[in-house]
């Protein structure tokens, strides 16, 4: 391949500010009115950096987020009930993954096809009859509830990108501890799970961050205002009429800056447990 | 060949006979429906406008007027060739009273006509229709068939309307250059005699109606895809291809002074007096108070003609555009200026400010020749497979595959366990209830009832026929205490096109987001991934940064942008005062006006969509071998050919999976749409949400019902396209 001239160097570079520009925009305008000690309730003037630099509006909204609860208490309840949905999948899950991936049984086909199903299923698809079913079963308002809730929308996904996993690694390992004399579960404990604990935790985390940044279906079947979780105070906020536009923009650090430095951390391991499945098939 | 407008293929070249018999049974079908309904179809607005010209036409042609032909000015915007050739299917009745020429749009058309003059016009404009369906049935029978009972074409051909016309010469425009253009070039300006009747053709178009002459834009991108193809990766030839368009064009411009005889004082005034028209229109309060959205085109697509209970044989006009997706890859292959055509007569509509439902006859042929290719995939080509299976089994490769031994079903039980257990709890049971409760009017009121078994109770009961279903108002839901049957009758009506405005939007916004994403996320990979590109590792990391923030966080950061009271726009505008320019002022009324807002959402998705793209795009350019593109630097390929001719068809198959799944995260994009709080966009994951927060459970689930359907017919698709649907994920 031919080198690139150095017109063209900068017509990249050029073209790449512009894409920096467009990313940027609306982080550098959060961050302007998070950390701006001029604004009373909204912005009234254009600009791109905080007027006054202030952790104010930060300290502010930590004491006294826009719910009765405070900020740890948001988050405890987020940890339970996201961490509890993506432990509930990833622990169920598992051995169903292994399965699908290494066992042969009838309706293979049909199962995988339905994981699929489930798995791009929007979660308002599934909302109205589990509302219906929890109010039957008298768990709709609690952490449990909403617990279950997420497990049914991230449970699919998990169990699929596992299977994907398992199938990845050589089986040449598994026949080789089979010939040693190890069961299936033995094999299974030995060799596979530690082989894929990374892309497993990857699962996991998607399960967790689906439950973690989800708040619609939240205050549909929340009714209590303890079992409030972060996103779903962040959203009750926004639609709050006399909204504080400061405050609001820094629940969105609170709740973002940590997902953003895990992204960028687990880049590597995320791009490839997110991507490499659908590249597989092409190779093919 | 049977005949010269067929494609090589298919069952119907073996059999000439056969061939010319489908024709004929097209023509007497189309025939038959057209009749039809120019019998029974009441009159309608417009059609005493164009009876009343008509009239006029003939009057001064039998005074051998021909002054007043030339200087006749009602309804101007429209060229006159249609009118005038009413007009001469007149002369040889005697003169009639002639009809006023209306002067108010909104004054409903009169409720009887003069006689046979009405109906003389009514058969002419139906014989364009019948010669149009038996045209494109010349090309292909099935897609001929599909035209024959297509409701709006019926109607609108069946009824005096200018559309007639200009719907056949465009049809045969196109297809006269499909055929010329696959001949030996004619001596004069390289023109055989298929392609001068192409450019006659549209000349006649012009004159006809403008609007349809978008098929000379895609005569012209087919003819320059075509010279691309032909001179493979080297630069030289577009001075041959050059001479033959003009010619071609010109003609065409000739054709169309010679027959309109309204520019033949002051053609150019008067040619801009007409165009400039429509604009004056599209801002009248008529077009206003019609409220029509901007996907209107799309919802007429997705719907029969409404209006005419009984009048239309075979109403399934929905049908015919869900095939003409499943045929739109066939298309391109086979008949590719036809899917140009397609493309283009829609992105028109779209963007056309007038929304009524006859210009969509603009794309009827095309939208027809695609769903006669969608039903040889779906249901011909399945079907002569199996028969030639049957006949000679020895064709069919089948897979052998060792049946599953009972012993490999225990073995695999225990780890299945777990997991169907809570699987069958969370998502299969309610999967199924959800079908239930879309056969009741289960309702905030009824839920006690609901959850005490009087949902099941209900549905037992209906489909064993002990209850009579109740009939549910869907606008205005009756709240009932205790749960009733309502029968099938709420799916019936949403697969039969009750959501036809939802789903028109949501195909727009599936594909303008999908497909900015996918054109920005590429663009940024093929730059990341040339070489010695100085930064690159930090240009990554730029990029990728949207896709870390939670789409809500994302959406709520344009939010606080757009916002009307304290956004950017309004700042400025403020900072600005009295000399803010109207742009601005526009920008701050989004939420009332749908084409705005959707724009402001397109970006805020493109922006958070687009790293997914790149990522997938990155991926699958590390694949592609350099060896091939060291060999095409050989060939002297470079820049944007190097791109089209190399990397593109190299790199889609790796990008399809992609693209699909996130077209299916589009279709259901429900966060983005909850924060905007938009009124005039949505989705149905959107509605159904709300529906279901305002206790209306069973038209939520309704709606579910169908978003799932739809679903499982794209990951179908899908599958299909990654082979096997192995190791597909998210993305």
């Amino acid at each position: 391949m031919h080198k690139n001239s150095w017109l063209r160097q900068v017509a990249y570079q050029f073209a790449l500010v512009l894409v920096l520009i467009f990313v940027m925009i609306p982080i550098l305008d959060i961050f302007r009115i998070a950390f701006d000690g001029t604004i009373r309730l909204a912005p009234l003037d254009f600009r791109l950096w905080p007027k006054e630099f202030t952790f104010d509006t930060f300290v502010r909204t930590w004491q006294n987020p826009s719910q009765d609860l405070s900020v740890w208490q948001l988050l405890k309840n987020s940890l339970i009930v996201s961490g509890g949905a993506a432990l509930l999948s990833v622990s169920l899950g598992l051995s169903m993954a292994y399965a699908f991936a290494r066992m042969r049984f009838t309706g293979q086909r049909v199962g995988l096809f339905g994981l699929l199903l489930g798995s791009l299923m929007p979660p308002v698809a599934l909302m109205t009859p589990l509302y219906v079913l929890l109010t039957l079963m008298g768990i709709r308002t609690t952490l449990f509830g909403l617990m279950l809730v997420y497990t049914a929308f991230s449970m699919p996904f998990c169990i699929w990108s596992m299977r994907s996993t398992f199938q990845a690694i050589p089986k040449e390992l598994e026949e080789a501890a089979f010939l040693d004399g190890a069961s299936a579960f033995k094999t299974f404990l030995r060799i596979n799970l530690p082989l894929s604990l990374p892309s497993i935790t990857v699962a996991g985390l998607v399960a967790f961050l689906t439950g973690y940044t989800e708040f619609a279906i939240g205050w549909l079947f929340v009714e209590s205002s303890k079992n409030v979780t972060l996103a779903m105070a962040l959203s009750g906020a926004v639609n709050y009429s006399g909204a504080i536009w400061g405050s609001l923009s820094a629940l969105v650090f609170i709740m973002g800056v940590p997902i953003v430095l895990i992204f960028l951390l687990l880049q590597k391991y995320l791009v490839k447990g997110l991507l490499v499945g659908g590249l597989e098939a092409g190779d093919e | 060949m049977p005949s010269p407008f067929s494609e090589a293929g298919g069952l119907m070249n073996k059999n000439k006979l056969a061939f010319f018999f489908l024709v004929a049974a097209v023509f007497g079908l189309a025939l038959l429906t057209r009749l039809r309904a120019a019998e029974l179809l009441p009159i309608d607005y417009d059609e005493d406008d164009y009876l009343s010209a008509a009239q006029y036409y003939a009057a001064a042609i039998r005074r051998g007027d021909i002054q007043t032909v030339i200087d006749y000015r009602f309804n101007y915007e429209h060229p006159p060739l249609s009118k005038l050739v009413y007009g001469l299917a007149l002369l040889s009745l005697p003169e009639a009273e002639q009809v006023p020429e209306p002067t108010d749009p909104n004054i409903p058309p009169a409720t009887s006509l003069p006689e046979p003059q009405f109906h003389r016009v009514r058969y002419l404009s139906s014989f364009w229709g019948v010669l149009t369906a038996t045209a494109l049935a010349a090309v292909n029978p099935l897609a001929g068939f599909l035209l024959a009972i297509n409701t709006w074409h019926t109607k609108y051909t069946a009824q005096i309307m200018l559309e007639a016309l200009p719907a056949l010469t465009s049809a045969l425009a196109v297809i006269f250059y499909t055929v010329g253009i696959r001949r030996r070039p004619g001596r004069v300006a390289g023109l055989n005699p298929w392609l001068v009747a192409s450019a006659v053709m549209l000349g006649l178009t012009a004159s006809a109606k403008y609007m349809y002459c978008v098929v000379g834009l895609a005569i012209l991108a087919d003819w320059w895809l075509r010279r691309d193809d032909e001179q493979g990766v080297s630069r030289k030839g577009w001075q041959k291809w050059l001479l033959p368009v003009m010619a071609w064009g010109g003609l065409a411009i000739l054709i169309f002074f010679a027959t309109n005889p309204s520019l033949w004082n002051h053609p150019l005034r008067r040619f801009w007096e007409s165009l400039f028209y429509h604009w004056g229109y599209s801002q009248s309060a008529h077009v206003k108070e019609a409220g029509l959205p901007y996907y209107q085109p799309l919802v007429w697509l997705l719907i029969s003609v409404p209006w005419h209970p009984g009048v239309f044989l075979l109403p399934v006009d929905q049908i015919v555009t869900v095939l003409a997706i499943f045929g739109l890859g066939r298309l391109w292959e086979r008949q590719r200026v036809f899917a140009i055509w397609l493309a283009a007569a829609l992105v028109f509509l779209l963007i056309w400010s007038t929304k009524w439902p006859q210009y969509i006859l603009m794309l009827s042929v095309p939208l027809c020749l695609a769903a006669g290719y969608g039903l040889e995939v779906l249901v011909i080509d399945p079907l002569i497979r199996l028969y030639k299976g049957w006949r000679n089994p020895s064709l069919v490769q089948k897979q052998y595959e060792k049946p599953v031994t009972w012993r490999q079903n225990l073995a695999a039980l225990p780890w299945l366990l777990p997991g169907i257990t809570i699987l069958t709890i969370i998502t299969l049971f309610p999967l199924l209830y959800q079908l239930a409760m879309s056969l009741t009017d289960l309702s905030n009121m009824s839920l006690k009832d609901g959850i005490q078994g009087g949902v099941w109770r209900e549905v037992v009961q209906g489909i064993s026929g002990q209850v009579e279903p109740v009939d549910l108002d869907v606008y205005n839901p009756q709240r009932a205490n205790e749960v009733r049957y309502t029968g099938p009758g709420l799916l019936k009506d949403i697969f039969s096109g009750g959501l036809s405005d939802l789903v028109s939007f949501e195909i727009i916004w599936t594909v303008l987001s999908v497909g900015l994403q996918l054109g920005l996320g590429l663009a940024v990979a093929l730059i990341l991934e040339s070489p010695n590109l100085l930064f690159r590792r930090w240009w990554r990391v730029v990029c990728i940064l949207p896709w870390a923030i939670p789409e809500f966080a994302g959406v709520l950061m344009w939010l606080q942008i757009y916002d009307p009271q304290f956004g950017w726009a309004k700042q400025t505008a403020e900072g600005l005062g009295a000399n803010a320019p109207g742009i601005l002022m526009a920008l701050t009324r989004w939420r009332e006006e749908p084409v705005i807002s959707l724009v402001l959402m397109l970006v805020a998705a493109t922006w958070y969509g687009f790293p997914i793209m790149m990522l997938a795009a990155t991926a699958g350019l590390k694949m592609i071998s350099p060896v091939v593109y060291e060999a095409a630097a050989i060939d002297g390929a470079s820049g944007w050919k190097l791109f089209r001719q190399i990397t593109w068809p190299l790199l889609l198959p790796l990008l399809v999976p992609v693209m699909i799944i996130r077209a299916i995260f589009a279709f259901n994009q429900f966060y983005l749409f909850y924060v905007f709080e938009s009124r005039t966009n949505y989705t149905m994951s959107y509605l159904s949400y709300f529906l279901a927060k305002s206790g209306f459970y069973a038209i939520s689930a309704a709606i579910n019902i169908f978003v799932i359907v739809v679903l499982i017919t794209l990951i179908l698709v899908f599958s299909r396209w990654s082979r096997a649907s192995e190791g597909v994920t998210y993305a």
